[in-house]
């Protein structure tokens, strides 16, 4: 007998070898073997799903046939009325009915299926316990063989997800060179719009300074009065292309900082002059202590701009004869600069919005003024590129307080 | 009478610098292109030249890197030019060019970078 299951058992491996590589039915198999060792009997293997049984495979070389609906019947009957692992335990493992030999198919203490001999001559002592030691040893193989399947459906499915993942991968890095290169033809697009828009600018300013500066004859007061007009539309025409080519240098990060040591006050100074066309128009105060005495550590044109900025801002939402205050603090190296108005002032639901790009809050006073909406998103990179903060208090119609605070910038 | 070539190939910017030195009193000289401009330096000498950058047939750099490989003495630079990128002042700076205004230009202070290049 000893020889018997040990042929079997080879038997068995030889069968998962060949139907993994063949992929050809290893119950069917099984079966086939187990008939070739016990003659002219019918076998199958059924397997418990859902509080049911569910044949395998079967397969019948006697006049059986018939018994096997009322078999896995019994079968069933067998398995479900031993529900309890400790009684299965307990109770017999095999179970004869007429010429019908049932035996569990189990993992330690855990049935899992049930398989039937069925035979026309009688049922000995010696085929019953052959037939139970090869039903314990087929119970493993069946296991190693379902995990198997598992394992490679698992595999299976791994490789798939593992392809896909790296197709989506492809497909995002191309749209993210695609993407980078749309962006650099975006940028190097706006430096030249920028380059055709200043030249004819070029003479428009030039053309009408030099009518300003009268140097080629004297204009009277409508003629003086229309060249200033021209005068500060261009301005604020250069003011956007400036926004617009800023913006692009600051998304390349082709913005290049270089700090000196600077006078803050000479600055403002200096910016205030500039925009003196724009806030005299409206006659606006612009007031700042003059003799504010401090050395920083800052981008000249930067620091420049930052101001021009919020000033031009500030002037551009402060009513005729309003007032706008630059004020300057120092403490220890930190250099805080505010720049106050008694405009119109920004609702509290804009405050988190309005240092974003293409911003431009509704309402009436800013309806018929025109801006890229970079402009303040600018003033934050620039403020951030000397290591500073920007904030704002406002409140709609007292006025707006743009606070910024450089540390370790004074010298 | 101090003598400045300008090229630049726009004809309205052209006219507005001419304009502006020849009021000035300087002697003026107009170059719409690198090329023209390169042969005009060959034959005449100059006390200030005024360049564009962009150009037809010969960029401004192109120009400046062609005269030094050739040794010739150059005369005092300002390049005005509507490129606003930090990379052309640079390249400028690299070839001793420090008078780069950006145009528009300020013409009191263009005026005021021409005096102080080369006196009335």
């Amino acid at each position: 007998m000893e020889k018997l299951l040990s042929e079997s058992l080879n038997l068995i491996d030889d069968i998962i070898n060949d139907t993994q590589a063949k992929n050809i039915g290893f119950y069917q198999s099984v079966l086939e073997m187990m008939s070739s060792l016990y003659k002219n009997s019918s076998l199958g293997i059924f397997f418990c799903e859902n509080s049911d049984l569910t044949a395998k495979s079967i397969l019948n070389k006697n006049k059986c046939l018939e018994n096997y609906a009322i078999n896995s019947k019994i079968a069933y009957d067998f398995i479900n009325s031993k529900d309890k692992i400790k009684e299965i335990k307990t109770k017999k493992d095999e179970f004869l009915y007429s010429n019908s030999l049932f035996v569990k198919l189990a993992i330690k203490e855990s049935v899992f299926g049930i398989i039937i001999l069925s035979t026309d001559n009688d049922i000995t002592d010696e085929l019953k316990t052959s037939f139970l030691a090869l039903a314990q040893v087929i119970s493993y193989k069946i296991k190693d063989y379902e995990l198997n399947e598992v394992f490679k459906i698992q595999l299976k499915a791994m490789q798939e997800a593992i392809i896909e993942k790296q197709e989506a991968y492809e497909i995002i890095k191309k749209q993210h060179k695609k993407l980078q290169e749309l962006d650099k033809t975006k940028n190097l697009f706006l430096a030249n719009i920028s380059h055709e828009l200043r030249t004819p600018l070029n003479a428009i300013i030039g053309f009408s300074q030099a009518l300003d500066s009268k140097i080629f004859g004297d204009l009277n007061e409508k003629q003086s009065e229309y060249i200033k007009d021209i005068q500060i539309s261009s301005l604020h025409l250069l003011g956007m292309i400036n926004e617009i080519l800023d913006i692009s240098k600051l998304e390349a990060h082709a913005m290049k900082f270089s700090p000196i040591e600077l006078n803050p006050n000479q600055t403002i100074q200096e910016v205030v002059n500039i925009l003196e066309p724009l806030y005299k128009n409206k006659n606006i105060e612009i007031i700042f202590d003059p003799k504010f005495e401090c050395k920083i550590q800052a981008d000249y044109q930067k620091f420049q701009q930052i101001l021009y900025n919020l000033l031009s801002n500030a002037i551009k939402f402060t009513k005729e004869n309003g007032k706008i205050e630059i004020i300057q603090l120092k403490k220890d190296k930190t250099y805080t600069l505010k720049i106050k108005d008694n405009g119109i002032g920004i609702d509290k639901k804009y405050h988190n919005k309005i240092f974003k790009k293409f911003v431009h809050l509704n309402n009436v006073y800013t309806k018929n003024q025109n801006s890229t909406g970079l402009g303040l998103t600018i003033t934050k990179e620039l403020v951030k590129l000397h290591k500073g903060k920007i904030s704002l208090e406002s409140e709609v119609n007292k006025g707006t307080t743009f606070v910024m605070e450089f540390k370790n910038i004074i010298l | 009478m101090k003598k400045i070539l300008i090229v630049e190939d726009n004809e309205l910017n052209m006219k507005l610098f001419f304009d502006i030195l020849t009021y000035q009193n300087y002697a003026v000289e107009k170059s719409y292109d690198g090329q023209d401009a390169y042969e005009k330096l060959k034959i005449n000498t100059y006390d200030l030249i005024i360049l564009d950058i962009q150009l037809p047939k010969l960029d401004g750099f192109s120009l400046i890197e062609k005269l030094k490989n050739e040794n010739a003495t150059l005369c005092p630079i300002i390049i005005v030019s509507a490129c606003a990128m930090d990379l052309d002042k640079q390249k400028a700076a690299s070839y001793g060019i420090n008078d780069y205004l950006t145009k528009p230009i300020d013409i009191n202070n263009f005026i005021q970078t021409v005096k102080q290049k080369i006196g009335k």
